[in-house]
């Protein structure tokens, strides 16, 4: 990796003027030091931002969650009111990676790690995202890509936690420049569907502070395959989550993780799950619905028919014990 | 004629291995710990093209990097590089990162050419040639025995059937390399490796030096697998670079380096077409084969040739064949030996298409399988393994298992021609007159318990606990003995440890006037020797070993048939290598040739990019091994066997072991995916739930 100074801050103002424009934060570092590795981020400062007041907290309010930044996944994943009351969040912390990796891991840093596509992370590929002419992917091996693009870049969103976010319709609170945007998942997504040198809607500088989650869906869930049964990045995953009220679904949502620059959602196959009563064939049409525009490649086609057994399993656990 | 102790103590009985305390506190010290006096790091620059004449190579800005104290070219220019990866030059100096930034600055001009990583398309006549003076693939002869087209006429089935298995990398934990030291005295170099003699041997021919001034110490190493017998270009490198830095390097590869350029499986595209009688006698069997050993395919013919052929009919017994096979050059590194080199690719081939087989004939695939299977402990092994799987009460025709998430049970069986022992094998044990004994072999511990062996046939053989035995090995100044392949080396060390032993307590008769020095008299005994230690040399004798192994394998799948994610529930393993040792590292090794033939079976596979010629998955990431959440109860059941003498087990453990999956997974799903790694995106596109995309 490239030499660069390495500061600590302990307010976000001094965070932010540390970064500078060619800086980085740190935090639990995983996706970022890869990246070092292998001269595919050379930021010229790391800022060390886990001494920052109040990013590492839960607060948890009647009707909405203030989850830090700085929070683990290992928190999520053990917290016992995470599970009582997003038990979806919890199924999802608890998926990614491996048990080190989550103790050190943080909710910022899992919403805004980079492309896992191995053209991206090859240090011999000059790929679109690295602003090379071509995605590779798109004609070539693209078994982990996307069913779904707004651009020429088909390498997914692998974050858990942002399909997650999406199902239970969580804004992610981003400091710029001492304003406080407020993004839904799609918002913090949007950058990365349109262009094909983005990851996610961040710019240099920005710094995602927390997530808020309303709590108003009772009900959630998460669920993934991989290749293998741990330690695995998800083919596809799939979370969902409403309120069940006298056994009918209302304000209910569905994201998909590992097909899409963003989390998929189709807004059409919420309206039509509200409403409803859960059961085979509703959650089957509302699979089909969320799957019909998939536009496969060569070798990801196999996506689909996973994504739609996800959706259905996902939904059909929303009816728990009722 | 010598034979082995009938009333045991410690062989074929379980002895935890006498280093496993220094292993898990961390005081064994690897090949990739050695830090010798003043050492500097060594790094490879490798080639950024899949196929270039390099013309120029300027190290003059590395050598002025801070902290470099050498660079060095792999050869004189200009010269041709033929795979993403292939080493060009390297650096020492004195931190990791020293290296790398030196590495970034060398200046490499290069002559791009075409090039083809993919077996089908450097098939072609018109694809780029891998090798300038020969094309990557001849269309091979065919080997005919009996008339075939004949015996498939008297088939009351026949079927056919295209298998083919992926290019598998060598992943031992401990990556390739070396520390070299050259100095006026010559070369030491601590070695990663499988064969401290051959490296020796390699390194004093590549450096010009007498094979007397080089020593190669192993006293640790993480794996080999087939692909750590020489000091590799990189230990060529770092000998270059120590000469010039006038300092030891260590050079050990990176995870990145280790997927590139220093061994992997061959892979093989097997169209099999196999008939037998309404009894279920094969008949006939034929088979075209190709595969890539990478550029080690044809390099020694100028273009296409072996490298990648497989053992074919595999194990059964099959009246009339005709087998057509080559391997198929492409720009991607070189095959190596690989645990049971031509096994699993045959095995997983001829046992899919036994069990289609027995579904046309309406059989069910063990009883083929006794029918076929000319070997009588194999028989043995079938009942046995049968009997403990519950394979009666378990089988259901293909595809019978109710529900979305089915289950089927499927086995296979493995043959290892070799296991059988080096003559060459010589050993000496120095005896102390307060009673301390030390054993001294020139072979090495791969992680399979030699050691261990060596001195459970010691403590066996004097009557003494392995404990008091101290065992030396891993250094060419020792009395020679082979390179640990094959599974060769139990069966090699054991007799010359027996020979020792017996010497010893001849020698110590006469010296101390005690018949029978062993055990309780082992002191008194050791007291008579006088002020100098007595020194026995010792070496292989006969009788005591022999060959071949086998063993058979049962597994049990469930399978997911709307996300097709496969899981092993249980594998069970019957096996055989004639005098069982030390049962505990022999069903060490069955798990980890199991665990291994599962990576093989469901996540392991070299993926190339045809655009720009790279492996795509040069990490634990994307090239995926079983982890311990996918691994399932595994069984090992071990057949005693004293009368055959001591035979190895490192390779039949894994051979069979993808076909008893895939077996059982065409058994769970009534289709069969004859492609590995069986990946939930074949295991869907099997069941004919994937729309079809043309690229």
């Amino acid at each position: 990796m490239k030499a660069f100074q390495y500061a600590t801050a302990y307010s976000p103002a001094s965070a932010r003027e540390l970064v500078g424009d060619q800086g980085a934060y740190i935090a639990g570092g995983n996706d970022l030091l890869s990246l070092l590795k292998d001269y595919l981020a050379s930021p010229d400062t790391l800022v060390n931002i886990k001494s920052l007041p109040g990013l590492n907290t839960v607060e948890r309010g009647e009707k909405s969650w203030k989850i830090g930044s700085l929070v683990t996944i290992a928190q999520l994943e053990n917290d016992p009111e995470v599970k009582r009351v997003f038990p979806g969040l919890n199924d999802a912390a608890a998926e990614i990676a491996s048990l080190q990796i989550r103790n050190v891991a943080t909710v910022g840093g899992n919403l805004a790690q980079h492309s896992r596509c191995w053209y991206f992370r090859h240090p011999d590929v000059p790929c679109l995202k690295k602003h090379g002419g071509l995605c590779y992917a798109r004609n070539s091996e693209n078994r982990y890509h996307s069913l779904f693009s707004g651009n020429d870049c088909i390498s997914p969103v692998v974050s858990s936690l942002a399909t997650t976010f999406a199902a239970l319709d969580a804004t992610a609170v981003v400091l710029r420049d001492g304003q406080e945007l407020r993004w839904n998942m799609a918002a913090l997504y949007e950058e990365a569907w349109k262009n094909p040198y983005a990851h996610n809607s961040l710019k240099p500088g920005d710094l995602i502070v927390r997530v808020e989650i309303p709590t108003v869906r009772s009900r959630s869930a998460y669920m993934q395959v991989s290749d293998k049964h741990t330690f695995d990045w998800a083919l596809v995953s799939c979370a969902a989550a409403a309120e069940v009220v006298d056994g009918k679904l209302k304000s209910p949502r569905v994201a998909l993780g590992s097909i899409s620059p963003r989390p998929h959602e189709v807004a059409a196959a919420n309206d039509f799950l509200d409403g409803k009563v859960l059961d085979d064939s509703v959650a089957e049409h509302a699979a089909e619905m969320i799957m019909r525009d998939a536009r496969p490649f060569e070798f990801n086609g196999y996506k689909i028919p996973m994504a739609r057994a996800l959706i259905r399993r996902t939904l059909l656990k929303l009816k728990g014990d009722a | 004629m010598p034979s082995w102790p009938t009333e045991t103590k410690y062989i074929s009985h379980p002895t935890t291995r006498i280093d496993g305390a220094a292993k898990v506190t961390g005081n064994a010290r690897y090949s990739s710990d050695i830090q010798a006096e003043g050492w500097l790091y060594g790094m490879i620059l490798r080639s950024k093209w899949p196929a270039a004449k390099i013309t120029g190579v300027n190290l003059d800005q590395a050598r002025k990097m801070p902290g470099i104290k050498a660079a060095v070219l792999v050869r004189d220019l200009p010269f041709t590089v033929r795979f993403y990866g292939e080493e060009i030059a390297a650096v020492a100096g004195v931190s990791k990162q020293a290296c790398q930034d030196a590495l970034r600055v060398i200046a490499v001009t290069a002559e791009e050419q075409p090039f083809a990583v993919r077996e089908n398309d450097a098939k072609k006549p018109d694809a780029p040639r891998v090798w300038q003076n020969g094309p990557n693939y001849v269309e091979p002869k065919p080997h005919e025995r009996g008339d075939v087209d004949a015996a498939f006429g008297k088939c009351a089935a026949v079927i056919e059937g295209f298998y083919t298995t992926p290019v598998q990398i060598h992943n031992p934990m401990e990556t390739h390399g070396n520390t070299v030291s050259w100095t006026d005295d010559g070369v030491t170099a601590w070695s990663s490796t499988q064969g401290i003699s051959s490296v020796r041997d390699g390194l004093a021919g590549s450096l010009r030096l007498e094979h007397s001034k080089v020593r190669v110490i192993t006293d640790f190493m993480g794996g080999g697998f087939g692909a750590k017998f020489g000091a590799g270009v990189e230990g060529m490198l770092a000998a270059k670079l120590s000469q010039q830095a006038k300092a030891p390097v260590r050079l050990m590869l990176t995870r990145f380096d280790q997927n590139l350029a220093v061994g992997n499986r061959p892979s093989s595209f097997q169209k099999i077409k196999l008939g037998a009688a309404a009894d279920g006698t094969l008949l006939a069997f034929e088979m075209n084969n190709y595969g890539t050993a990478g550029i080690g395919a044809g390099s020694n013919q100028g273009g296409g040739g072996g490298g990648a052929d497989i053992p074919a009919p595999y194990l059964y017994k099959v009246g009339s064949s005709r087998v057509s096979q080559a391997a198929v050059a492409v720009n991607a590194g070189s095959s190596r030996a690989f645990r049971a080199p031509g096994n699993p690719p045959a095995s997983f081939g001829m046992e899919s298409a036994l069990d289609d087989l027995a579904v046309k004939l309406g059989m069910d695939p063990l009883e083929l399988r006794l029918k076929n299977d000319p070997n009588p402990v194999r028989q043995r092994e079938y009942k046995l393994g049968a009997e403990k799987f519950g394979w009666k009460q378990k089988y259901r025709k293909p595809g019978s298992s109710p529900g979305v998430i089915k289950t089927g049970i499927g086995c296979a069986a493995s043959a290892w021609p070799a296991g059988g022992p080096s003559r060459n094998t010589h050993g000496e044990a120095q005896i102390n007159p307060d009673g301390s004994i030390e054993f001294r072999l020139g072979v090495q511990d791969i992680g399979t318990g030699t050691k261990t062996v060596i001195a459970v046939v010691a403590a066996e053989m004097l009557k003494l606990k392995p404990e008091q035995i101290t065992v030396k090995v891993g250094d060419t100044r020792f009395p020679p003995g082979p390179g640990s392949g094959g599974s060769t080396t139990c069966a090699s060390i054991s007799p010359t440890v027996y020979d020792i032993c017996e010497k010893a307590l001849d020698q110590l008769q006469t010296l101390s006037g005690i018949a029978d020095a062993r055990g309780e008299n082992w002191f008194a005994a050791c007291k008579k020797i006088g002020v100098n230690p007595l020194l026995v040399s010792g070496k292989w004798i006969e009788g005591l070993s022999s060959n071949p192994a086998g063993g058979v394998q049962f597994a049990e799948v469930e399978v997911d048939t709307e996300t097709g994610l496969v899981t092993v529930k249980k594998m069970l393993g019957v096996h055989d290598c004639g005098l069982l040792i030390d049962t505990l590292t022999l069903e060490s090794q069955i798990n980890g040739g199991i665990i291994m033939g599962m990576g093989y079976a469901l996540y392991e596979e070299r993926v190339m990019d045809d655009l720009s010629g790279v492996v795509l998955n040069p990490n634990f990431e994307t090239y995926k091994l079983p982890g311990i959440a996918d691994v399932p109860e595994i069984e090992v059941v071990l057949i005693n066997m004293p009368e055959r003498g001591v035979i190895g087990i490192g390779e039949p453990a894994t051979v069979p072991t993808a076909g008893a999956i895939g077996n059982a997974v065409a058994n769970a799903l009534g289709v069969r995916i004859g492609s590995l790694p069986i990946t939930p995106a074949k295991v869907l596109a099997a069941l004919g739930k994937v729309p079809n995309v043309h690229a």
